[in-house]
């Protein structure tokens, strides 16, 4: 493992110190202050009848406060703000051990494994939610929750945590911070410092929706829809300003990821040879910055509605405004939880089958078309109150949206053909995403013929679908893409029947719960209730049972992954024997990435005679990076490389 | 070629398979209970999607499986390494892009187009000139029926709670507003319903501010006491007494219902 | 995450000795706390407020006394009162979109709903204001006032309160309504409930209600 080097400051001597506050602990004293000064503030000069020491104004300026102080005490303000200003500061970053995980980084492997931890966590608590709701949902008269507004915010904050901070989060501000520098072989990202502090708007955004309840209970579900919204408590202020945090934390993801693949590729990594796993993120990367200002603009619009009041949504005879402007964004929205997934297919199959890919450019045509229509389709999900002369033009461009999504198939179709895979737990996961992203797309073939859509639109058969879809897509892929780079993340692998056991177990537990779903919306069962006409009992007890066992099924895998980081077996460098650059460095890889510069010399999917290793690093590098590490404990390449390491500040 | 025979004729054979069990289902209503004209197209076109699509979907579900029954390795084992693979296979692409764009032209032709061609044929006003006219009023969190041709201005049931009922084969015209007649004052009294009949096969969200129409015909004699999929329900979550919006819903014969009218009057004047 | 050996631990490095680094120990148990504290302001406000009473009882209020509504509870839900103890209450509604009204009594009745059979709220069946003689003034902003069974003085022109008839006694404000409504505690001792059982009875569904403890004289 690399004894990485720290530069020490120079300039001033290490004077003695008390040991400085956790990070974590100072943001939450700082965001505590700034949540006191502001929200005081705002009821001093704005007091309400009857003096409540909150209102919706003043929680939301407290929150902002809060919300800096949280940023400033994490590392903005030591970090970012004394060094920017030419103040000295003590701050150095960490170079190993986990403390650097719970403070401001500015590495990008250390910021894209705080974006999967702060994911993994709001799947969590959503997961729990869930769990709660399925309970509920085994009577048909309220029981767990004692009122239908509780249940309500609780699949609110179920489907706005999910989608929000964890569907959006995991495979972008994850997977794509730790391995698109790798996997570009860039050494580090463009915008790394911004990044560092945007990670941090992710446990602020957790937090808010989660503990909206506090201000009230709030009834739209993750959709917000106006009129509605601006008759609920002021829990939904929670919901507007904990999906802006989640939000500006993604879309600075996406300024990052884009800029350094534009600008920090390895000599002779062209676009046309662009390791799919990218596109895919460059792809969803344009769509977040498109669309996310959009949501992000609509939800400002609905925040003031509700705290000077305004009349943006709420007004007699707009009510349909809302619901276009979620849904321009909405639509998207799905994309980029599910292209990356389709990336990831193509990714691991060439390697585990050891097998060209087939039919590249469309696997990449495909990603793009999909990215491109996903912005034409919105009203979809408004066949049931949108003009009838509008309705065929979007069935249209949906319909039409499966045919590049199809191309995914295909690739990994036209691969897999009389290939010899390894059947392993990687694999094993993406075949099941490709089974269940089948399901969830043949649905949605139903949902897009209009009639159909009209008896079918707010059943549980759309739950169903887009459980399908997501799950299917993201949450498997995800797991497949995490047993795949276990390898490169943690340089341990995992015990071939454990992995798949439990793959099997979920896999089952997922389609025997969401399966029924479609069967309950075709007989009647609606969206948003927590009690429900008694003849839809007997299913939903027993969906209700796989359902926690589905719970239990992932949460098994998480906990196995997380051993298995700490205590699996030592893997091999480069245990599948990919063709891609992250697998040309130690594993895990030290700070910036490579030894030397990496450069790419042929295409990153091609397999069998007369192919070449297509990434080459000096030969000092490869020493460097491989054997001398694995041996000498103080090994630093800082020391071999020709321009010192690239540090620069 | 081998591998092509084989895998052509299974999913000859499973499509087969597949479509025979299309059959049963179909011959069981996968819609359950579907008593309008409207709800007629819906399971139409339901059931020729489901009828078209196994196909597809058995195609590549016996992909996947036939991939790791014939297609892999012995556990531990590398993939042989000394082969050269094809990398594109313009026929394969053809017919699959081909296919899929085919496909999709001819479900945006049918049942898209020609269902819902159908259905605004239906909503024609030459069509539609001797309906049953009801007002559906959706008011947080409960249904209003008033039936304007007959004077009716709220039909309830014994109990108390607001009720519809229809003649059966008798095209109703629903007049669907979302206001609250008794709090006029507050203009933001109301949100957006979805007025849905599971039995029907159709939903229409009712919008605050708009005045919107729905026109179907019921085709069955039923009650909620024959298939609770008879009831009045609102689809679109509108806030806390989401669950509860609901309604009885009957449709009887005309002479019934001529009767039924009759006894609302009586319970209105008196 | 990363292996770290215990040998990385001890080496002489400024940033790795223990006692540079910030805090293990601090770390786990502060977020660990505001963890429990998040919790339980989560789900156990309401449990720690009624043990708290059965401990400590409530203080009895009596005098000025306001009662706020909100979408959909209302503040306080909690009231202590004696026997023979003069009232004001100032009945206020904060909501901006809906109306409220404020009944009292014993004993919901069930109403019908066909899909879910028999649900609790439809009115009380025995009503607290019954016989009571109640003087109502400042009125602003009221939806309407059925007196039922209760005696009522009216300040100022009747035309203002909008009476009806039909159901328990309970003024009805809308959004930024309010009310005063000064009275003498009625020896009625006991529990009684309050609520608000406009819009089809969903607002007590959903918690709109509260509870009044008259201590006798
Ligand atoms: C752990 C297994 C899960 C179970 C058992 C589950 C169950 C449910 C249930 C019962 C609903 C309520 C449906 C309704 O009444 O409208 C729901 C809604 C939802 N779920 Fe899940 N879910 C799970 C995982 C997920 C995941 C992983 C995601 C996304 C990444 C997700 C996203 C959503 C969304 C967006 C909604 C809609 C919320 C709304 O209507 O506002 N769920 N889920
Ligand atoms: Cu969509
Ligand atoms: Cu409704
Ligand atoms: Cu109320």
């Amino acid at each position: 493992m690399a004894h990485a080097m720290t530069v020490p400051e120079s300039g001033h001597a290490p004077r003695p110190r008390k040991a400085p506050m956790p990070p974590v602990l100072r943001a939450f004293l700082w965001a505590a202050i700034g949540f006191l000064l502001l929200n005081t503030f705002v009821i001093a000069v704005d007091p309400f009848r009857g003096h409540p020491f909150v209102t919706g104004p003043s929680v939301v300026f407290g929150w902002v406060g809060a919300a800096i102080g949280w940023l400033l005490g994490i590392g903005l303000y030591d970090a970012v703000l004394l060094p920017l200003m030419g103040f000295p500061t003590r701050w150095q970053e960490r170079q190993q051990g986990w403390r650097r995980y719970w403070e401001f980084a500015t590495d990008h492997k250390v910021i894209g494994l705080q974006y999967m931890m702060f994911a993994v966590g709001g799947f969590l608590i959503a997961g729990g939610i869930a769990m709660l709701m399925r309970y509920e949902l085994m009577t048909p008269y309220l029981t767990i929750f004692h009122y239908p507004s509780n249940y309500l915010t609780a699949v609110g904050i179920h489907g706005t945590l999910m989608m929000f901070s964890f569907a959006t989060v995991f495979m972008i501000g994850g997977l794509g911070n730790y391995f698109v520098p790798l996997m570009i072989g860039a050494r580090e990202t463009v915008l790394s410092k911004l990044s560092g502090i945007g990670v941090w708007l992710v446990p602020v955004g957790i937090l808010t929706v989660l503990f909206s309840p506090l201000l009230g209970e709030w009834s739209t579900g993750w959709r917000g829809y106006e009129p509605l919204a601006g008759q609920d408590a002021n829990g939904i202020l929670f919901y507007y300003l904990g999906v802006l945090a989640l939000t500006m934390s993604s879309l600075i993801v996406a300024l990052n990821l884009v800029a350094t693949v534009m600008f920090r590729r390895a000599p002779g990594l062209t676009w046309g040879r662009l390791p799919l796993f990218v596109w895919g993120q460059v792809t969803v990367n344009l769509l977040m910055l498109i669309w996310f200002p959009e949501i992000q603009t609509t939800f400002v619009m609905a925040l003031l509605d509700k705290v000077v009041p305004l009349n943006f949504f709420t007004a007699t005879g707009s009510p349909l405004t809302y619901l276009m402007l979620f849904w321009l964004f909405g639509h998207p929205e799905v994309y980029i939880i599910a292209v990356p997934a389709f990336a990831i297919w193509n990714e691991i199959i060439p390697v585990m089958a050891q097998k060209s890919l087939f039919g590249r450019q469309w696997a990449v045509i495909g990603l793009v078309f999909v990215m491109m229509l996903s912005g034409l389709v919105w009203a979809h999900h408004m066949f049931t109150n949108l003009r009838n002369s509008e309705i065929l033009p979007f069935s249209f461009f949906t319909e039409m949206i499966s045919i590049p999504t199809g191309f995914a198939y295909m690739s990994a179709i036209g691969t897999l053909w009389k290939s010899k895979v390894r059947l392993n737990t990687p694999m094993l996961w993406i075949l099941m995403s490709m089974f269940n992203f089948l399901i969830g797309g043949l649905t949605g073939v139903f949902l897009a013929d209009p009639i159909v859509n009209l008896q079918l639109h707010d059943t549980f058969w759309v739950v169903g679908h887009f459980h399908y879809t997501i799950i299917g897509s993201m949450v498997f892929s995800g797991f497949g893409a995490i047993y795949y780079w276990l390898p490169k993340l943690s340089g341990r692998t995992f015990n071939e029947t454990w992995g798949k056991t439990l793959a099997i177990i979920t896999f089952l537990a997922f389609n025997l719960t969401f399966s029924q779903f479609f069967l309950l919306g075709l007989h009647g069962m609606n969206r948003w209730v927590p009690a429900y006409p008694a003849y839809l009992q007997p299913m939903n007890f027993e969906v209700s049972i796989f359902a926690f066992i589905l719970g239990a099924a992932f949460l098994g895998n998480i906990l196995y992954i997380g051993y298995c980081w700490r205590n699996g077996a030592q893997a091999g460098e480069n245990p599948w024997g990919a063709k891609t650059p992250e697998w040309f460095t130690s594993s895990p890889a030290p700070r910036y990435n490579f030894p030397v510069q990496p450069e790419i010399v042929g295409s990153l999917y091609l397999y069998g005679e007369g192919t070449k290793v297509p990434v080459v690093t000096t030969a000092l590098g490869e020493l460097a990076a491989t054997s001398r590490a694995t041996q000498d404990p103080q090994f630093d390449w800082h020391d071999y490389a020709p321009d010192g390491g690239g540090v620069t500040s | 070629m081998g591998e092509n025979v084989v895998f052509a004729v299974l999913w000859v054979v499973f499509s087969v398979l597949g479509e025979i069990g299309d059959r049963v289902i179909i011959r069981h209503n996968p819609m359950y209970y579907i008593v309008s004209n409207q709800g007629q197209l819906a399971l139409q076109a339901f059931n020729f999607l489901l009828v078209v699509l196994t196909p597809v979907f058995v195609f590549v579900v016996l992909f996947l499986v036939f991939t790791m029954v014939r297609f892999t390795t012995k556990r531990g084992e590398m993939p042989p390494a000394n082969k050269r693979f094809a990398i594109d296979n313009k026929a394969f692409v053809l017919v699959w892009v081909g296919g899929s764009i085919a496909l999709n032209l001819l479900f945006f032709l049918h049942p898209t187009t020609s269902a819902m061609e159908q259905m605004f044929a239906l909503d024609q006003p030459a069509a539609n000139t001797h309906d049953l006219v009801v007002d559906v009023t959706a008011r947080q969190w409960q249904w209003i029926f008033s039936y304007p041709q007959y004077g009716l201005t709220q039909t309830l049931t014994p109990n108390g709670q607001n009720l519809l009922e229809l003649p059966v084969n008798v095209p109703v015209k629903f007049v669907l507003r979302s206001y609250d007649p008794y709090h006029t004052y507050d203009q933001y009294a109301d949100v957006i319903h979805s007025f849905w009949v599971p039995a029907f096969g159709i939903k229409e969200d009712v919008i605050p501010g708009e005045t919107r129409y729905e026109y179907l015909t019921p085709t069955a004699i039923t009650s909620y006491a024959v298939n609770p999929m008879v009831r009045v329900q609102c689809a679109e979550v509108c806030g806390p007494g989401h669950p509860w919006m609901e309604s009885p819903l009957a449709v009887v014969s005309d002479q019934q219902f001529a009767q039924w009218v009759k006894a609302q009057k009586a319970l209105a004047n008196g | 995450m990363e292996y770290e050996s215990p040998k990385d631990e001890k080496t002489p490095n400024t940033e790795n000795s223990e006692e540079n680094q910030w805090s293990r120990r601090q770390f786990l148990v502060g977020t660990a706390a505001i963890g429990v504290a998040g919790a339980v302001t989560l789900f156990g406000r309401q449990s720690l407020v009624n043990a708290a009473r059965s401990v400590f009882g409530s203080p009895v209020s009596s005098g000025t006394v306001h009662l706020y509504a909100y979408d959909y509870y209302y503040i306080p839900n909690y009231m202590t009162w004696r026997v023979g103890d003069r009232m004001e209450v100032i009945f206020q509604n904060q909501s901006h979109t809906h109306w409220h009204e404020w009944t009292m009594g014993r004993h919901v009745n069930e109403a019908y709903f066909q899909a879910f059979g028999n649900l609790p709220a439809d009115a009380w069946q025995e009503d607290f204001w019954d016989g009571v003689p109640v003087t109502l003034s400042d009125p602003y902003g009221i939806d309407n006032f059925v007196p039922n069974q209760a005696i009522v003085t009216y300040v100022g022109p009747k035309a203002a309160y909008n009476i009806q008839s039909g159901g328990d006694f309970s003024p009805t404000l809308k959004p930024g309504g309010s009310l005063h409504l000064s009275f003498t505690v009625p020896n009625k001792p006991g529990l009684w409930d309050f609520g608000c059982f406009v819009q089809q009875y969903i607002h007590y569904r959903t918690g709109m209600r509260g509870q009044v403890m008259i201590l006798p004289a």
